[in-house]
């Protein structure tokens, strides 16, 4: 008798396909945790769609839309830039630096609130100096491979 | 006596160089214990086997005791380790007391770090051999304990969990990896991704994506308009560090540094499990858990004392079996090979004073750790007054290296954390919870294998329940983890607190 | 503020180039970058693959007085990095599991031979070895095959799809010849790392695991009543690779002792009249439009590094054997080698 019940828990795995076995468990439990949080939730759901696209659209609070996706622009640009860069500078790191050295400082004065001439300064020294000293003791003192 | 002729200025000098790296690789997000240890690998050539290993041990002492500096200053766990140190640490700083919260960090790091060093000189061949009783079925049975305490450390227990299985899906996207013992297929992804996906997303990307850019996206969105030179958060103000805050805490120090080393001591088991692991089980267990995670000294205690345990706890493996038990010690056994130094099952008997070198090299890397770090944290501490519109931009630069490097030059990786800081923002919207979606993404994959490997292996799922005494005590330790998870929700629903 | 910014750039841009370019010619005619990049098929920087390539490859950069970097990127991201660095910046090194993959017609592997130019070979790892618990009743290789032929089933762990995989279908393969449909007796148990290959012979899951001369030569030490003992039934080299290690073999194996189980002592037959034997080689993989002059160089350069004593003492010491091969030699070596275990492979399936 209990060796019946036993062979209900039997399993096997084709090990050719053994890499959906995993995989197709826990996309069910997704799926079914997804329906429960929108059957309990599904009064939240559309106010708060609602809101959320207010909001990207700027109509409602306070979402301060230059600096975000200036932030997104920037950083996409800056990974795109320096893919592109380091095919001209192979294993020099040359292109992670001065990609780094415009980024940090674009991103800089996109988030200062009032600028100065003398924050300025600081900024265009902070830009210069930091990227070259990561790419200093990282790329030439532990080699460590850059774009 | 063949030691003390080892025991040069220069053997001192290099493990207190390499703490020291150590220490900033750890506080630098996006750097990493691993990668300091792997970036120093080809160093140790030229030193010599002791001299190297001195090298490398103050590194990997130095970067995971590092991790806590951004966690508990900035929010951002320095290494993937000290996600847990963010619950507390940051809370604290918040209320001025970061330098409070790093002290009580590196006291109880010190503590953890020398308790596993004395498990690993006085039990390593013993604990080995028990280590080796743990077969797939067991490995899964401590994941599945692992994953268990999502259900202690979210907010909200359905889209935590929720989170956490979509942590443990997105960790699954990629090949079922050969090396793994897999097939080599990909799945979860459609054939065009397969040039980029094919190896899946790495852990450092998705973590610094998820909590440092996501971070500056959510400061950016806020607009920085409160920024007026000063730095957010003040050092001034709040309680200063006394060393009576350990007190009525050495069961949760012992507690913690136990979880850290044994975990350690399992091969297989993600390294980052331990302060996971040791964090709600001192939530589940002390007398007064309800302020933690809004700035609870225990909290840091439980965290730092576990991740620096599992220095000791890792080297089990690695000498007594040949190997490795956590991601960085996997580098540090290419020490060896490249001295063509084997390591396995007779090591220690067969070098004996590189053994007892070691044990010295590890004690003295505690040791420099707490003393480089306890009088320099002052300034450390001072990150936090620096303005954002100077620090976000440098930390962006970090993690882009952090990503690129940690695979050693990977441009994929890079865009992962782009794709994971977009990710990670949108989560925060719509309410998922990153910590266990993390913790989900960290333990997925062991998860699948031993979980698979078991079925393959048995071919009936009874097997986890009857494999061993030893499954059937963590079962009982799951259902207990899980019962207190349950009881402390249903307590604190009756006691309403206000959540942040 | 603009203008700043652009001369700035120009002027890195400016110095950074003439950086390059002065680096470059530091090799006279050498059309190398100064700055060379070598990924490896594995991740692992304490494996054999990165021991070896940053062996030769340090000596190699002092020969060539270039930057040469070794990083441990793995498989694909290795392929695709060879495959986008059409001048010659990133060259690779891999062992035999890089064709062995394409046989056994494991997901993402490209035919190397096609799509890359198969360069010279540097040195083999003779260790590859199979290993049964202390305890077993199997004390040879012609006991394992005899079993399966009298329908007992073999157990074999191994990782799927390359290095570890081919002895074990050479095992299967002899079994079929000698026993013909008694070949379903050997089971592959598909596993990863070595840790979790030990694991199931400690759990006694298995009969048989593929191991190595270097992480397994202490278990084999171990009294008979640990529960972690071992002992060696196979080393899939050829006698005159290991005949080439140093005398005192690995740990506390002499070369003596571990030549009992190469062929002819320990026999897993190919055909009738010869045994299967595997070296695992590693060997450098360039992008199909490197410049043949780069390529000479290379093997000039390394030509040159294996006449002295330096390097071949340095693999020997770390249990390798020194087994350098110019490209076109070793090109056409690498694929008999492929053709052969082609066949092998292929009878199996058929």
């Amino acid at each position: 008798m209990e060796s019946q019940w036993l062979s209900l828990l039997d399993v096997s795995i084709d090990f050719d396909q053994s890499h959906l076995f995993f995989p197709r468990i826990v996309t069910w439990i997704l799926v079914i945790l997804l329906a429960m949080i929108v059957i309990t939730r599904y009064r939240l759901l559309v106010p708060g769609l609602k809101r959320a696209g207010r909001v990207l659209a700027g109509r409602e609070g306070e979402f301060d839309h230059k600096r975000f996706f200036g932030t997104l622009a920037l950083t996409t640009a800056y990974f795109y830039l320096m893919s592109v860069l380091s095919d001209v500078f192979p294993n020099t790191g040359y292109s992670f630096l001065i990609m780094s050295v415009v980024f940090v400082f674009l991103l800089s004065l996109l988030y200062v609130e009032h600028l100065t001439r003398r924050l300025f300064v600081i900024l265009v020294l902070n830009a210069l100096i930091a990227p070259a000293l990561a790419w200093y003791v990282l790329a030439q003192l532990f080699r460590i491979t850059l774009p | 006596m063949d030691i003390l002729s080892h025991l040069t200025p220069m053997f001192f000098g290099l493990i207190a160089a390499g703490t020291l790296i150590g220490i900033i690789f750890g506080a630098i997000p996006g750097m990493t214990a691993t990668m300091a240890v792997a970036v120093c690998l080809p160093l140790t050539y030229a030193f010599g086997l002791e001299n190297g290993i001195a090298l490398l041990l103050g590194l990997y002492v130095g970067g995971i005791s590092g991790g806590m500096v951004p966690a508990v200053l900035i929010n951002i766990p320095g290494t993937p380790s000290s996600i847990t140190t963010t619950f507390d640490g940051y809370p604290m700083a918040k209320r001025g007391e970061g330098e409070r919260a790093l002290k009580i960090g590196i006291v109880a790091s010190v503590f953890g770090g020398l308790f596993s060093a004395a498990v690993l000189f006085f039990f390593a061949p013993v604990l080995a051999d028990f280590a080796i009783k743990f077969s797939y079925v067991e490995k899964f049975l401590i994941i599945l304990l692992a994953l268990t305490v999502i259900a202690s450390l979210c907010s909200n227990m359905l889209m935590g969990v929720f989170s956490g299985v979509l942590g443990v899906w997105l960790s699954l996207i990629g090949t079922y990896s050969i090396t793994e013992g897999g097939n080599g297929e990909t799945r979860l992804m459609f054939d065009f991704m397969e040039y980029y996906l094919i190896d899946g997303f790495s852990l450092l990307p998705v973590l610094i994506g998820i909590f440092g850019l996501t971070t500056v996206l959510l400061d950016a969105e806020k607009g920085f308009k409160d920024e007026t030179g000063q730095g957010p958060i003040s050092l001034k103000g709040g309680a200063k560090f006394k060393f009576n805050v350990f007190k009525g805490q050495l069961l949760n120090l012992v507690r913690s540094s136990s979880i850290g080393t044994f975990v350690g001591i399992l091969p297989g088991v993600g390294g980052s499990a331990a302060s996971v692991l040791a964090y709600s089980q001192e939530k589940n267990f002390s007398r007064d858990s309800s302020q933690m995670g809004k700035g609870a000294p225990q909290g840091i205690v439980s965290s730092e004392s576990s991740n620096n345990a599992l220095t000791g706890g890792a080297l089990v493996p690695l000498l007594s079996l040949g190997i490795p038990g956590d991601s960085t010690t996997a580098i540090l056994i290419g020490a060896f090979t490249l001295q063509g130094i084997q390591v396995g099952p007779l090591f220690i008997g067969n070098n004996i004073d590189t053994w007892y070198l070691m044990i010295i090299a590890l004690l003295a890397a505690n040791v420099l750790m707490f003393g480089i770090m306890y009088f320099a944290i002052r300034h450390i501490a001072k990150v936090i007054e620096v303005p954002k519109y100077i620090l976000y931009p440098l930390i962006i630069m970090m993690c882009v290296v952090g990503a690129y490097a940690i695979n050693y030059g990977i441009m994929f990786d890079v865009w992962t954390l782009l794709i994971f800081g977009i990710f990670g923002w949108v989560a925060h919207k719509i309410g998922l919870e990153t910590v266990p979606l993390i913790i989900g993404f960290i333990l997925g994959k062991s998860a699948e294998v031993y979980f698979v490997k078991s079925i393959e292996s048995y071919g009936n799922l009874s097997i986890f329940f009857t494999k061993s005494p030893i499954a059937m005590f963590l079962w009982v330790l799951i259902a207990i983890s899980l019962a207190f998870a349950i009881y402390l929700r249903l307590r604190n629903r009756r006691q309403p607190t206000v959540e942040s | 503020m603009k203008a700043i910014l652009g001369k700035t750039c120009l002027a890195v841009l400016t110095s950074a180039a003439i950086g390059v370019s002065a680096s470059a010619q530091a090799a006279e005619d050498c059309p190398l970058p100064g700055n060379l990049r070598v990924v490896i098929g594995s991740t692992s920087t304490g494996g054999d693959t990165y021991q070896v390539s940053s062996m030769v490859v340090d000596q190699l950069a002092e020969q060539l007085d270039i930057n040469a970097k070794v990083d441990a990127v793995g498989v694909m991201p290795g392929f695709q990095a060879l495959e986008r660095s059409r001048h010659g910046n990133t060259i690779m090194i891999f062992h035999d599991g890089s064709y062995l993959g394409h046989l056994y017609g494991v997901n993402g592997y490209p035919d190397i031979f096609s799509k890359f130019v198969v360069g010279p070979t540097i040195a083999i790892n003779p260790g590859n070895a199979y290993l049964v618990p202390k305890s077993s009743p199997y004390q040879s290789m012609s006991d394992i095959i005899e079993a399966a032929g009298n329908g007992k089933q073999v157990k074999v762990a191994i990782q799927p799809g390359g290095v570890s995989e081919i002895g074990f279908t050479a095992l299967k393969n002899a079994v079929r010849m000698q026993y013909p449909g008694k070949e379903s007796n050997i089971v592959a148990v598909n596993t990863g790392s070595q840790a979790d290959k030990n694991q199931l012979l400690f759990d006694g899951a298995v009969d048989v695991i593929n191991g190595s001369v270097q992480a397994n030569e202490q278990y084999t030490q171990l009294p008979a009543d640990d529960q972690k003992a071992m002992r060696f039934v196979w080393i899939t080299a050829r006698e005159k690779t290991i005949a080439q290690t140093n005398e005192e073999g690995m740990g506390d194996t002499t070369r003596e002792q571990l030549l009992q189980y190469v062929t002819p002592n320990a026999s897993v037959p190919m055909s009738e009249d010869q045994d299967f034997t595997f070296d695992k080689e590693f060997f450098l993989l360039y992008n199909k439009d490197m410049d043949p002059a780069a390529i000479d160089c290379i093997d000039n350069a390394l030509a040159d590094v294996y006449e002295g004593d330096e390097l071949q003492e340095q693999l020997k010491r770390s249990f390798f054997v020194p087994d350098y091969k110019p490209t076109q030699e070793a090109a056409s070596y690498l694929e008999e080698k492929n053709d052969e275990y082609k066949t092998i492979i292929s009878d199996l399936k058929g």
